[in-house]
C-alpha cells in the first residue's frame, strides 16, 4: 500500500504539466497587489509545490490520512468526491460482470473438462481463447450494434423480438425519463451520476438504491417507472450489456482454468476411489471433484476483479457510464493528476481488499489452508 | 596437493591422519512465516554432530528419511553454509579455503543420478563440466579426458555424444561417478548413490566403487538409508537419528554389537534370505518426529515413549567411548545399562 | 601447438556443432509432432503467418498509401472530392465506375483533364503515384446540386483514352463551381484478382476522409506487429533479467524486486499504462546523457577484456590458487595504488594542459585513444602486478571476489577503476552535456510502447523467478555448483536454457496481449494520431459514426480479433509442446 502511494506520487512527479498553471490559466501571469506575487506562484505557494520533493511526499500522504486527496483541476470539485462518486458505478459493472461471468466460464469449463477431447470441448476451448483475445471496446461495440438497433444496420432484436429500436439500451444507466423531473437537483453534475430520487446517502449502486426509493419519489417520476421493481429493471436492463462485456472476457479465462483445474483433479486418487465405490458419475463430478477443483478458481477471483476494473475504462466511456475508467481517461486527457492519482490510489485499494477477501474465503473453503 | 596437507604438525601415520573432522557441528534451517518473514523456528536438520574421517577410509552414515544425513553431506562439503561448529579438512576449516580449492579436493555424487545432470547437456559436457569450469582443459584433450573417465566407470567412448536420458540408472549413476571423478578429488561423499537403482544394478555400482576407492585411495563418506548396503562398502558407520549420531563405531563391531536401541530397530530390519531366521523383529512405530522443535533429550526414547524417557532430558548425551572406537550416545531410555 | 593438435581440435569443434544441430533437428521434430496434433495450433500458426504476410506484402496488396494527403491538389482532378463514407460492397465502391470533380474554374485552363486513380505508392522507390485511368464510357455529369448536366459538354480524347475535354461552354457557364462527372474506366493495375469481380477497392468500406479502410487495415497490421514484437521482447528481456536476478540471489534483493512487483499488480495494467503515456506527454525524444552511453558499453569491454586476458595470457598453473591470509592493508593495497597512479596520471600529468589547449575533434578523438590504450595497459599491467609480485593479496581479494554466494563480486575495485577512469575519459573528451538520442522522433506510438514496456515486465519476472527458483532446486544445479561452476555460468548454462520453455508461451501470448492493449489505448486516444492506420484508432475514429457506419469499427476490430486469436492460439500450442506432461 505503501508501494502504491509512492507509486501515484512518483507518477505525478514525472508528469510534466504543473498543476499550478492548470489552475490559473490564462491569469497566471496577474500580479497580486497585496503580496506582490504572480497568481502562479500564489497557487504553487497554496499547493505546496515549492517545498522538497520529500516533504511534499509527506504531506500528501497525511492529507491521504486525513481524507483529502487533493483537488480536482478538470471537475474543480474534491478529489475524494469524484472518486467516491465514480467508484459504486465501476464496481456494480465490475460484479455484476463477474456475476455473469463466473457462472458461464465455469459451467462451459466443468462441461469441457468432462466431455474431454471431445468436439464441444475444442468448440469451447476455441471460444475461450477467442474470448480473451476480443478487444473489449470492439465486442462492447458489437453487442451494442446486435441488441439495440434497427435491422437496417444489422441489429438481430428488432427482427427477432419484433421490438422496435432493439430490447436493450445501449447507453447511460437509466432510461432517459427518468433524468428529466428535476434535472437540476442530480447531486453530481453529471446526467447519469446520481439520480435525485435516489435517497441521499445511498450505496451507489443502482441495482440496490432502486429498492429504497420512496413512494413520494416514485410518484414524480414518469409513470412507466412507478415501482421500486420498474426502476430496478431499469436499472439492469442498463447494466447488462456493459457487464456482459466485461464478463465474457473473464469468462474465457475462467474456462481455460477451470478445465485444467477440474482435469487435474479427476486424476486424483480419492475420485477414483469414489467411482470405484459406485458413485454416480454426476455426483462424482459435482460433489467430489468440483468442490476442490474450485479452490484454485478462487485465487482468479481477486485478479479477475482488477482485471474487470481495468477493462471498466473502455466500455464505461463506450456506454457512458461515468464510472472510474472514464473520470481517468478524461483526467489523463487533462492531465488532472489528483484524479489520476486518486483512482489509481483507489482501485489498488480496491484490488487488495478483494484479494484480502479471497483469502478469507480460502481460509473458509479449503480447511488445509486454517490449519496452517 | 598431498603435499600441502603434510604441514599438518602430529607426526601420526598418514593412514590415521583425520582428514575431515566435524566438531560440535550444527545446521539449522529457519522456518519464516508471517506477514514480515520472521523467523519462527529452526528446523534442526543437524544438531551438534562430531566425528572424523580418516583418508582412505569409507565412512557409512545411516539413517531414516529426514534425519539430517543429506543436509550433514552438504555442509561437510561446503555447498550450504554451516550454523554453528566446524568442519577442517586436512586441519583447515573448510570456510577459510579457497571454494575453487575446495570443489577439486572433495566431490560428491547425488542420490538421484538422472536428477543431477543438465538433461541439455550431452555426456561430453556434463563430464567435462568441472574441467571446464576449473580452466584445466578444453577441446580435444577433454575428449580425451572424458574418454578415460569412462572408461574408468565401465562406459564406452561411443556414449560420450548422448544425452542422460538415453541412460538407464545405473549408467546414469557411472556417470555421475565419472564426473566426480573428474577433478581427481581426494574425497568423495556418496549421498545415497544406490538407493534410486534396482537391487542388481545396485551391486555391481557398489563394486564398482569399492574398485575405484582402492584403486585411487579416496576417501568415502556414504550416505544410505540401507543398512545391508553400508555394511558392504564401510570401513565405519555412524547412524543418525533426528540430526543427532546415535552410535558409531567399526561396520563389523555395529552389526554383530548393536547398542541403542535405535540401531537394534534398524539392523532388525534388514531382511534376511533365511525364512528360518528368528531374529526378534523390533518394528519401529510411530514417524520420525519432525525436526522443527525436537523434543528435549533422547528423541528416539521420546518416540517409543520409553518410561525412561523423562530421565533423559537430564543427562548428558554426549557420544562415549564404550569399547574401542565404538562411540554411543549414553541414554538411559535407548541404551540401557550405560 | 603443432598442426596435428590443430587439426584435432577444429575436428573437434566441428564434431561439436554437428552434435548440437543433430540435437536440435531432434527437438523440433519431436515438438513439431506435438504441435501437429492440436487443429487450433496449426490454425493459430496458420493466422499468425497470414498477418505477418500481409503485414510485409502491404505495399503490393493496398489499393491505396493509408496516409494519403487529403489536402494535395497539385491534380486539378481529385478522386472523391468530397470524402465520403462509403459502405462495403456499395455501388460506390466500384472504381470502375468512378466519380471525380472539378474543383475549380480556374483549373479548367487546359480545357482537359486526365483521368487518374488513387494515390497508390511505388514499391521501389515508396513514392506517391497514380494511375493513368482508361476510360471506356463517360456516364453522367451533375452539377453541384446534384443536377444533370448535358454528358456531350464533355468527351474522351479519340487518341487517349483517358483525356477527357471539357467543353468551353462548360468552362465560361459562371454558375458551375464544381461538375462531378461519372465515368466507367478500365486499369488493369488496378484490378486485383483475389477480389470480388468489380469490386476492386473499398470492400471494408472508405472513412470519413473517403480513405479505403481495407488498405488502413492491411497497413495497421505492421503498426501492431511490431509493437506486438518490441513490447514483448522488451519485457521479456527485462523481466527475465530481473528475475533470474532476483530468483537466484534470493534473500533481500528478491524481496524488495517483488514488492516492487507487488505495486504494479495492484494497479490494472490498463489504468497504470494511461496514466504512464499521461507521463510521457510532453516527452519529445528519448536521450541519454553521454557519460552513461560510453560508460555502458566501455566497462563491459573492460570487464570482457580482463577476463579474456586472464584467460588467454595467464599460464593456467598461476590461476591455480592456494590458501593464504590476509590483512586489510594488504586487501587493498594494489587497488589503491593503481587508482592513484591513474588518478595521478590523468589529473596531475602532462595530459590535462595538452587537452584544454584545442579542442578540435582530432585532439579528443587522439586524448580518447591515448586513456584508453592507458586504461587497457593499466588492467593487464595491473593484472600481472598483481599476479606476480605479491600472490598473497591477489588471492585474499580472489577469495571473496570467486565466491558464488557473493553476489556483489563483479563490483571489485579494479571494475571500479574502470569505471572511473572512463568517465574521466568522458569529462576530458570535452563533451560534457552531451546526449546520444535513442528514439529521435519520440510520437505517441513509442509512448505507448514505452508505457507496455514499463507496466509489463512485473509479470516476466514474477514467471521468471518462480521457475528460476524451481529449476535452481534441481539437482543437477546443485551439481554444477559442487564442481565449482561460476554463477554466472550456472544461470546462463543451467538454469536459463532450462527455464525458458513458459518463457516461449508467455511471450507469444504477450504478443497478443500487447495488440490488445495497445489498440486499447489507441481507443482511448492516447495511442495513435487521428486517421492514422492503427486498428485501436481506426476503431476510435469510427466511434463518430457509429452505428449507422458500422464497417467502420468492424473491420479494424475484427483486424484485432483475429491477430490476438493467433498469436494466441499459437502460444497454447506451444504450451502443450512444451508441457512436460507431453513429453515422452
Amino acid at each position: 500500500m505503501i508501494g502504491v502511494t509512492v507509486f501515484t506520487f512518483g507518477i505525478s512527479q514525472i508528469i510534466p504539466a504543473d498543476p499550478a498553471a492548470i489552475l490559473c490559466g490564462e491569469r497566471c501571469g496577474l500580479v497580486d497587489p497585496t503580496t506582490g506575487m504572480t497568481l502562479l506562484e500564489l497557487q504553487r505557494e497554496r499547493l505546496g509545490l515549492n517545498k522538497p520533493i520529500i516533504e511534499q511526499f509527506a504531506i500528501y500522504l497525511q492529507n491521504l490520512l486525513e481524507g483529502d486527496w487533493g483537488e480536482s483541476t478538470a471537475y474543480h470539485r474534491p478529489t475524494s468526491e469524484v472518486v467516491k462518486d465514480a467508484a459504486p458505478i465501476t464496481l456494480e459493472m465490475s460484479f455484476f460482470a463477474l456475476f455473469i461471468g463466473y457462472p458461464i466460464g465455469i459451467t462451459l469449463g466443468i462441461l469441457s473438462a468432462v466431455w474431454q477431447d471431445s468436439v464441444f470441448d475444442h468448440i469451447s476451448r476455441f471460444m475461450a481463447i477467442a474470448f480473451v483475445s476480443l478487444p473489449i471496446f470492439w465486442l462492447a461495440m458489437m453487442l451494442q450494434l446486435l441488441f439495440s438497433t434497427g435491422p437496417d444496420v444489422g441489429g438481430i432484436c428488432d427482427p427477432l423480438f419484433g421490438t422496435q429500436g432493439g430490447c436493450l439500451p445501449i447507453y447511460g444507466r437509466h432510461d432517459v425519463a427518468l433524468t428529466f423531473p428535476d434535472y437540476t437537483s442530480i447531486t453530481c453534475s453529471e446526467i447519469s451520476c446520481y439520480p435525485w430520487y435516489y435517497p441521499s446517502g445511498g450505496t451507489g449502486f443502482h441495482l440496490v438504491d432502486s429498492w429504497f426509493v420512496t413512494d413520494d419519489a416514485l410518484s414524480t417520476l414518469h409513470p412507466d417507472y412507478s415501482t421500486n421493481r420498474a426502476l430496478f429493471n431499469d436499472s439492469l436492463s442498463h447494466l447488462f450489456l456493459p457487464s456482459f462485456t466485461l464478463g465474457i472476457a473473464s469468462a474465457g479465462s475462467l474456462l481455460r482454468y477451470m478445465r485444467a483445474s477440474l482435469l487435474e483433479v479427476l486424476n486424483e486418487d480419492y475420485v477414483r476411489t469414489a467411482r470405484a465405490k459406485g458413485v454416480s458419475e454426476r455426483r462424482v463430478i459435482l460433489v467430489h471433484a468440483c468442490r476442490n477443483a474450485l479452490v484454485p478458481i478462487l485465487t482468479i477471483l481477486g485478479f479477475s476483479i482488477g482485471g474487470a476494473i481495468g477493462g471498466a475504462v473502455l466500455t464505461e466511456s463506450i456506454f457512458s457510464f461515468n464510472g472510474m475508467g472514464r473520470v481517468a481517461v478524461q483526467a489523463i486527457t487533462v492531465l488532472d493528476f489528483s484524479v489520476i492519482m486518486g483512482v489509481t490510489l483507489i482501485t489498488a485499494v480496491i484490488f487488495l481488499i478483494a484479494n484480502l477477501i479471497v483469502d478469507i474465503l480460502y481460509a473458509v473453503i479449503d480447511p488445509r489452508v486454517r490449519l496452517e | 596437493m598431498i603435499e600441502e596437507l603434510e604441514d599438518n604438525p602430529n607426526d601420526m601415520p598418514e593412514r590415521d591422519t583425520p582428514l575431515i573432522e566435524v566438531k560440535e557441528l550444527r545446521k539449522y534451517f529457519p522456518v519464516k512465516s508471517g506477514m514480515f518473514s520472521k523467523v519462527q523456528s529452526h528446523v534442526k536438520a543437524v544438531d551438534g554432530v562430531d566425528f572424523s574421517i580418516r583418508k582412505g577410509e569409507v565412512f557409512g552414515i545411516v539413517g531414516e528419511s529426514g534425519c539430517g544425513k543429506t543436509t550433514l553431506g552438504r555442509v561437510l562439503l561446503g555447498l550450504i553454509p554451516i550454523t554453528s561448529g566446524s568442519v577442517s579438512y586436512g586441519g583447515d576449516d573448510i570456510r577459510e579455503i579457497n571454494d575453487r580449492e575446495l570443489r577439486r579436493k572433495m566431490q560428491i555424487v547425488f542420490q538421484d543420478p538422472g536428477g543431477s545432470m543438465n538433461p541439455r547437456f550431452s555426456v561430453r559436457s556434463i563430464v567435462g563440466e568441472p574441467l571446464i569450469v576449473n580452466g584445466l582443459t578444453d577441446g580435444a584433450e577433454l575428449t580425451k579426458k572424458v574418454g578415460e573417465l569412462l572408461a574408468s566407470v565401465g562406459l564406452k567412448d561411443s556414449h560420450m555424444t548422448r544425452f542422460p536420458h538415453e541412460f538407464s540408472g545405473g549408467q546414469k549413476q557411472r556417470i555421475a561417478l565419472a564426473r566426480a571423478l573428474s577433478l581427481d578429488p581426494e574425497f568423495i561423499l556418496l549421498d545415497e548413490p544406490t538407493s534410486a537403482l534396482d537391487v542388481s544394478v545396485q551391486a555391481q555400482v557398489l563394486n564398482l566403487l569399492i574398485d575405484i576407492q582402492k584403486e585411487r585411495d579416496l576417501t568415502f563418506v556414504f550416505i544410505a538409508h540401507d543398512l545391508a548396503v553400508v555394511r558392504h562398502i564401510s570401513d565405519r558407520v555412524a547412524v543418525m537419528y533426528l540430526g543427532k549420531i546415535v552410535e558409531m563405531a567399526d561396520a563389523e563391531d555395529i552389526y554383530k554389537n548393536p547398542i541403542h536401541a535405535y540401531t537394534k530397530a534398524l539392523i532388525s530390519a534388514i531382511p534376511t534370505p533365511d525364512p528360518n531366521d528368528e531374529r526378534s523383529e523390533e518394528l519401529l512405530e510411530g514417524d520420525v518426529p519432525s525436526p522443527i522443535d525436537p523434543p528435549p533429550g533422547c528423541s528416539f526414547g521420546h518416540r517409543l515413549n520409553h518410561p525412561k524417557w523423562e530421565e533423559s532430558t537430564r543427562v548428558d548425551l554426549t557420544l562415549k567411548e564404550i569399547s574401542p572406537g565404538h562411540w554411543v550416545q549414553p541414554c538411559p531410555c535407548c541404551t540401557e545399562g550405560l | 601447438m603443432s598442426w596435428k593438435e590443430g587439426e584435432e581440435d577444429r575436428e573437434e569443434s566441428l564434431r561439436r556443432i554437428n552434435e548440437r544441430l543433430s540435437q536440435i533437428r531432434i527437438d523440433a521434430s519431436r515438438s513439431w509432432k506435438v504441435f501437429r496434433r492440436s487443429i487450433l495450433a496449426i490454425t493459430g500458426l496458420a493466422m499468425v503467418v497470414s498477418v505477418t504476410l500481409i503485414s510485409i506484402f502491404a505495399d503490393d496488396i493496398a489499393v491505396e498509401h493509408p496516409s494519403r494527403d487529403l489536402l494535395d491538389t497539385r491534380d486539378t482532378w481529385v478522386n472523391d472530392y468530397e470524402p465520403k463514407r462509403v459502405a462495403p460492397f456499395s455501388e460506390e465502391c466500384d472504381w470502375h465506375k468512378q466519380t471525380i470533380s472539378l474543383t475549380t474554374l480556374r483549373r479548367w485552363d487546359a480545357n482537359w483533364t486526365t483521368a487518374l486513380s488513387h494515390e497508390k505508392v511505388n514499391p521501389d522507390d515508396r513514392t506517391f503515384y497514380r494511375d493513368t485511368l482508361e476510360v471506356i464510357e463517360l456516364v453522367s455529369l451533375e452539377d453541384n446540386l446534384g443536377y444533370d448536366i448535358d454528358l456531350s459538354l464533355v468527351s474522351v480524347d479519340e487518341d487517349n483514352s483517358s483525356l477527357i475535354w471539357i467543353s468551353d461552354q462548360l468552362i465560361s457557364n459562371t454558375s458551375y463551381t464544381t461538375i462531378r462527372l461519372t465515368y466507367v474506366f478500365n486499369n488493369e493495375e488496378m484490378h486485383h484478382s483475389w477480389l470480388p469481380d468489380g469490386y476492386d477497392v473499398c470492400i471494408f468500406g472508405t472513412n470519413t476522409e473517403g480513405q479505403d479502410l481495407f488498405s488502413k487495415v492491411l497497413y495497421g497490421s505492421r503498426v501492431s506487429l511490431k509493437i506486438g514484437f518490441t513490447v514483448a521482447s522488451l519485457t521479456v528481456i527485462i523481466g527475465t533479467v530481473v528475475g533470474s536476478v532476483s530468483g537466484y540471489y534470493g534473500g533481500r534483493v528478491d524481496e524488495v524486486m517483488m514488492r516492487v512487483t507487488d505495486v504494479f499488480f495492484a494497479v490494472p495494467g490498463l489504468i497504470l499504462a494511461m496514466a504512464f503515456v499521461a507521463a510521457l506527454q510532453a516527452v519529445e525524444s528519448f536521450t541519454m546523457p553521454l557519460w552513461l552511453a560510453i560508460l555502458v558499453p566501455t566497462s563491459f569491454l573492460a570487464i570482457s577484456a580482463r577476463s579474456l586476458v586472464a584467460d588467454s595470457i595467464l599460464p593456467s598453473s598461476e590461476k591455480k590458487s592456494l590458501a593464504s591470509s590476509d590483512s586489510i592493508y594488504s586487501y587493498f593495497k594494489q587497488p589503491v595504488i593503481v587508482l592513484s597512479v591513474i588518478m595521478f596520471l590523468i589529473l596531475a600529468g602532462p595530459w590535462e594542459g595538452l587537452f584544454e589547449v584545442t579542442d578540435s575533434w582530432l585532439w579528443r578523438v587522439l586524448s580518447s585513444l591515448i586513456i584508453i590504450f592507458l586504461v587497457v595497459g593499466l588492467v593487464i599491467a595491473d593484472r600481472a602486478i598483481l599476479d606476480k609480485s605479491s600472490f598473497d593479496d591477489y588471492l585474499g581479494r580472489a577469495r571473496s571476489a570467486l565466491d558464488w554466494r557473493n553476489p556483489y563480486r563483479y563490483l571489485t575495485l579494479r571494475t571500479l577503476a574502470i569505471f572511473l577512469s572512463v568517465a574521466i575519459l568522458h569529462r576530458l573528451s570535452g563533451d560534457t552535456d552531451g546526449e546520444i538520442t535513442l528514439i529521435q522522433d519520440f510520437d505517441r506510438l513509442w509512448k505507448v510502447q514505452v508505457a507496455l514496456v514499463f507496466t509489463g515486465w512485473p509479470g516476466y519476472a514474477r514467471l521468471i523467478r518462480g521457475q528460476v527458483l524451481y529449476v535452481k532446486e534441481m539437482a543437477f544445479v546443485e551439481a554444477a555448483r559442487s564442481v565449482g561452476a561460476p554463477p554466472g555460468r550456472i544461470m546462463f548454462r543451467h538454469i536459463l536454457p532450462n527455464a525458458w520453455a513458459p518463457l516461449l508461451v508467455a511471450f507469444t501470448l504477450d504478443i497478443g496481449g500487447t495488440i490488445l492493449s495497445a489498440s486499447g489505448l489507441s481507443f482511448i486516444g492516447l495511442g495513435a494520431e487521428p486517421y492514422a492506420a492503427e486498428w485501436g484508432r481506426l476503431v476510435s475514429d469510427g466511434r463518430t459514426y457509429f452505428p449507422q457506419d458500422w464497417w467502420l469499427i468492424l473491420f479494424p476490430g475484427l483486424a484485432i480479433a483475429f491477430t490476438t486469436l493467433g498469436f494466441n492460439l499459437l502460444g497454447d500450442g506451444i504450451r502443450d509442446v512444451v508441457d512436460p506432461k507431453n513429453r515422452s
